[in-house]
């Protein structure tokens, strides 16, 4: 989230979107029903009417898949009808930016497309640059070649007729929604969006998160109280997970992984350290090489040396994609020997389970850590396989849950908050601390006394958790934070981090979190700031240097200014008094920096280059999807990695008329082991359901209550029908296509079994994070006989 | 202590049912076995009220006008102001249903219960369920344990939305009105039910935001049967003499056989 949970109240219209934040984030909806308590108005989009819909103001439906098309409505509605903040545009963004004039976009590509390689050369979608190297800019918007002008012109053609005949959503719903929502574009008003799985988890999934920033910006909503573009992530801590670099292609604090190609540290920082020429442009990520020597330094400590380049050669260097869909690949083609997986369960979580089954069946040993033995610790003892064909070895690690340890979560909202052990783990469960500490004390031993091909990173490796029998989580979290490696004494934060190797910090962004004044995730004070918007500064701690709401000085004009004065963010007092209010996005004067600190350009980008399929969002079509794609007659996201191999069949939509989503619901979580294995919620929900329209129950003979056979490409599961009115069939062009909805948490294991969903998804992903498409592929279904 | 309350202003229920699960927490209820769903127009689990469910979310979709409503409700004991069920309770002198005035709130005391069945037989809303193997009656009890110690009802404490809301009956009566309000502005059709059902009311109240028509299985115009009298006289030439659950069941019996007659 830019904003946090509290800000959510501020808003004067809450978007829900590609989220059912009612059933799978309810404390949310304390937040919007009190924003709804003071007026704000809540629209909810979604292909099927859930709980979420059943509170909001205006419901509009929506194909699952077509975010770009309905959301480019939007904005084609809010720039035709000057709906936008044009102060706000010229100040903050990129609209005024001049680009390339050899850029240019036709039937679908972008310039640079190159077929062979599903790869685009990026080499036009570049500003145009002064004699000092600054972008040209016209802030009269005007220039046929500026972003707001190439903008205008890329979503002209989402005309309220053809977004319609895309998504099934009605031209009056589009046109109440684009007013409603548009309405925020004033200054002094704000809107927020709330998003999860529902956006992300497409082929088109960033550039669905995309439009929707855009959105904010064209209307004025970043960095404002009430506004934001917010993320609801799906576990408690997922988002500490990221910041602490839980994915491939990044290490901690969004420092990147190394390529291939950065073979030394100079290589590395001269690839990652992005350069501004304007004086007014703060880009911060020129900070680049004192957060990753910092990190380099806590990794490695007093062997981190200036001579031997702080050890940079220990890390690995990443030559291809290790993503969850390629591990699985590589496992299935026997590639990957062993696998530990820890608090995951992807047998029911991944995508195309039945193949991901297949691949844990080929290993030759696995760890499972977790609190119940989950279908993939028991692969095993799946149905449909024989345990006496497996030789794969399984170990299962009892763990602690989160409220039998110690140590910090990080929210949606990126609050870190420091817990206490509230109860002592049952029998010989660990903490994941403990058992890490072991494995790697283990592994240490064996590295030192057996050697190998190059035990160096393990054997060096800085680790000094105590001597306790449990590793002690307070000095982890004071690694994080970092220290002055001169003095022995924690940072206050991380304008105090070097690149000569005199600073440590486990994660820049967490500099600041642990200091000599104390653990500040652990701060329980609730008064609330001066300006009364609901930050409470002194209850646990927020990245960046507890920065509530990020960008906010885009809450101000030039002059410091706040838009929106009884709900102000930040605001400038004088030079004696500077800034009041948050943490502002770096203290220097109205004026002297540009607000978007984290570009180089120092702007948010309407005209984002930075991604793999397109700088501006366009409409593709699902991997699977029952339509031709009405904006061009490029098919599917040209840009994404097709698999093709074996078990990876993707289905047609002869063979498969139906579109399938998958979600969850407030009754359970995730993968299931948590609430599948809780009688108090099996008996809420006890068994696998699909839900569908009432005429097409009618066209299949299907009544509420009967059991229903669902296949794809992949395989097929059983369910019980829920026939309901929440799902409407879609009518595009004459045309009238069905859709189907199934909660993915079951699995054979749990006191609640059932059919797991994923067994129907396919092994396809988004362009830039191969984030799995889960949420739109096609189906057939039938009663089922007997 | 003042009269107690509890608001359900439902238009912000979103049947998360933290509050079912919260009941079934602190009452120490055990689950039931269910399958698939109980009731058509949502998730509903279990079917119906019972020994091990006193408070249950339902679950109601409608659609009328072109317009879809998926509407929510708790149902469960609302703690009336004259309670039929200790008026029908056939144990004395203490009676088994036991009225607490003070804070109103309408609770078994299980030691004294027979397990008869007439506080559910004179309940307008059926709410008091026996259970055959301790053969007691069973309902929401108002969480009478926490709030005797300063404590909020669970359902109320785990409500993340503030639709159920709970404190004294006056400031609870206040907030319904103003939750109709709320919703009148919006252009809804809001009741109260609860303020004045029965001529004296309930001490938990319902704010719907849409007519009563939307629910079809809440009584429009609840009425205690009007042979709670006669079922008293039956009861009368006992005097004070121990009763048995099966007695009661046949005075039962006799009271229904009588109803029947004089509807037809």
């Amino acid at each position: 989230m830019t904003n946090h949970w509290i800000d959510i109240r501020n808003a004067d219209c809450i978007m829900i979107i590609g989220s059912n934040a009612a059933e799978n984030h309810p404390i949310s909806f304390k937040w919007v029903t009190k924003a709804m308590e003071n007026g704000a108005k809540l629209i909810s989009i979604d292909p099927r009417f859930t709980r979420t819909s059943s509170r909001a103001d205006i419901y509009a439906p929506l194909r699952s898949g077509t975010d770009i098309a309905f959301m480019g409505g939007i904005i084609n509605y809010v720039l035709q009808n000057g709906l936008y903040n044009e102060d706000y545009l010229v100040d903050h963004t990129n609209a005024s930016f001049l680009v390339n004039p050899d850029f240019h976009f036709e039937d679908g590509l972008f310039s640079g497309y190159n077929k062979d390689e599903r790869k685009y050369d990026k080499g036009t979608w570049q500003y145009q640059l002064d004699e000092k190297g600054i972008p040209k800019i016209d802030k009269t918007l005007k220039d046929p070649n500026c972003v707001f002008q190439l903008l205008k012109e890329h979503f002209s053609r989402y005309t309220l007729e053809k977004v319609s005949g895309t998504t099934g959503t009605s031209p009056e719903m589009i046109v109440k929604i684009a007013k409603t929502y548009g309405a925020t574009g004033q200054n002094g008003k704000s809107g927020t969006i709330m998003y999860a799985m529902g956006t992300t988890q497409h082929t088109v999934g960033t550039q669905n998160i995309r439009t929707y920033a855009m959105l904010q910006l064209l209307l004025g909503n970043m960095g404002v109280a009430g506004g934001g573009i917010n993320a609801l992530r799906g576990e408690s801590n997922v988002q500490g997970s990221t910041d602490h670099a839980i994915l491939f292609h990044i290490l901690p604090g969004y420092l990147k992984t190394p390529r291939s190609e950065n073979q030394t540290l100079d290589q590395y920082l001269e690839a990652w350290t992005p350069r501004s020429n304007d004086p007014k442009s703060a880009n911060w990520w020129q900070h680049t090489p004192k957060y990753m020597v910092s990190l380099l330094k806590a990794f490695w400590g007093d062997k981190a040396k200036i001579d031997n380049e702080f050890c940079y050669q220990y890390l690995p260097k990443v030559g291809g994609n290790y993503s969850h869909i390629s591990l699985f690949q590589a496992m299935y083609d026997g590639l990957t020997k062993g696998l530990i997986c820890m608090g995951q369960n992807p047998a029911v979580g991944g995508p195309n389970a039945y193949k991901e089954r297949k691949a844990l069946q080929r290993l030759d040993w696995l760890v499972g850590v977790d609190l119940w033995e989950t279908e993939t610790a028991a692969f095993w003892d799946d149905p449909d396989v024989n345990p006496k064909e497996i030789k794969t070895e399984v170990f299962m690690l009892p763990a602690a849950a989160s409220m039998e340890k110690e140590g910090s979560i990080t929210n949606s909202g990126r609050w870190s908050q420091w817990r206490y052990m509230a109860v002592h783990p049952p029998g010989d469960a660990k903490s994941d601390l403990w058992i890490l500490d072991r494995l790697y004390k283990e592994l240490k031993k064996l590295y030192a006394s057996e050697g190998g091909s190059f035990p160096d990173p393990i054997v060096n490796l800085n680790w000094d958790y105590g001597q306790g029998e449990e590793p002690d989580v307070h000095t982890v979290a004071r690694e994080i934070n970092g220290y002055d490696l001169k003095t022995g004494k924690l940072l206050p934060s991380f304008g105090k981090l070097k690149d000569d190797g005199s600073t440590s910090s486990g994660n820049w962004l967490y500099c600041a979190s642990y200091t000599e004044k104390g653990n500040m995730a652990a701060r329980r004070d609730p008064t609330d700031a001066a300006n009364n918007i609901g930050l409470h500064p002194n209850w646990s701690w927020c990245w960046p240097v507890n920065r509530r709401i990020i960008y906010n000085r885009a809450s101000c004009d030039l002059e410091g200014k706040p838009y929106a004065p009884h709900k102000w963010v930040v605001k400038w007092t004088g030079p004696e008094t500077k800034w009041a209010g948050d943490v502002p996005d770096g203290g220097w004067p109205p004026g002297e920096k540009h607000s978007f600190i984290m570009k180089p350009e120092g702007h948010a980008r309407l005209f984002g280059f930075g991604l793999a399929d397109g700088p501006f969002p366009e409409h593709y079509e699902p991997v699977e999807s029952p339509v031709k794609n009405p904006f061009s007659s490029i098919q599917n996201n040209p840009a994404i990695v097709i698999w093709a191999k074996e078990m990876d069949d993707i289905g047609d939509s002869n063979r498969y008329p139906i579109i399938a989503t998958t979600y969850r619901v407030t009754e359970h979580w995730q993968a299931g082991q948590m609430t599948r294995n809780n009688p108090w919620l099996v008996e809420l929900m006890p068994d696998m359901f699909v839900e569908m329209s009432k005429s097409l129950a009618e066209e299949k003979n299907i009544k509420n209550g009967d059991k229903v056979r669902i296949t794809t490409a992949r395989g097929g599961i059983t369910a019980y029908a829920v026939v309901t009115d929440r799902f409407k069939p879609f009518k595009l062009n004459g045309k009238i296509l069905q859709e189907i909805g199934i909660p993915w948490h079951y699995g054979y294991k749990g006191l609640a079994k059932g059919c797991s969903a994923n067994c129907l998804t396919p092994h396809v992903g988004d362009a830039n994070t191969m984030i799995p498409e889960f949420k739109a592929f096609l189906c057939d279904l039938e009663k089922e006989v007997g | 202590m003042a009269e107690k309350g509890m608001l359900f202003d439902t238009d912000k229920c979103i049947a998360c049912r933290s509050c079912q699960v919260a009941c079934k927490q602190w009452n120490e209820l055990p689950a039931e076995k269910t399958t698939f769903f109980a009731a058509k127009g949502g998730y509903q689990n279990p079917i119906a009220l019972s020994p091990k469910t006193y408070n249950l979310i339902k679950f109601y979709e409608v659609e009328k006008e072109g317009r879809l409503r998926w509407l929510f409700r708790s149902h469960r004991c609302l703690h009336c102001v004259d309670p039929a069920c200790v008026t029908a309770c056939p144990v004395e002198p203490v009676k088994a249903m036991t009225h607490d005035k003070e804070l109103g709130i309408v609770y078994v005391n299980k030691e004294l219960c027979i397990g008869c069945g007439a506080c559910n037989e004179y309940c307008p809303w059926s709410i008091p369920q026996i259970d055959d193997n301790t053969e007691k009656s069973t309902k929401c009890t108002f969480c009478i344990d926490r709030v005797t110690n300063g404590l909020e009802p669970a359902c109320a404490k785990a409500c993340p939305t503030g639709g159920i809301k709970y404190g004294d009956y006056g400031k609870i009566l206040k907030m319904a009105h103003e939750a109709k309000e709320r919703l009148e502005e919006k252009g809804r059709h809001p009741q109260i039910y609860g303020e004045k059902e029965l001529g004296t009311g309930t001490r938990k109240i319902y704010v719907l935001p849409e007519p009563i028509d939307f629910y079809p299985d809440l009584p429009r115009d609840p009425k205690v049967s009007e042979d709670l009298g006669f079922f008293r006289e039956l009861l009368k030439p006992f005097g004070g003499l121990a009763l048995t659950a099966s007695v009661i069941g046949l005075l039962i019996g006799r009271v229904k056989e009588v109803r029947e007659k004089q509807k037809v």
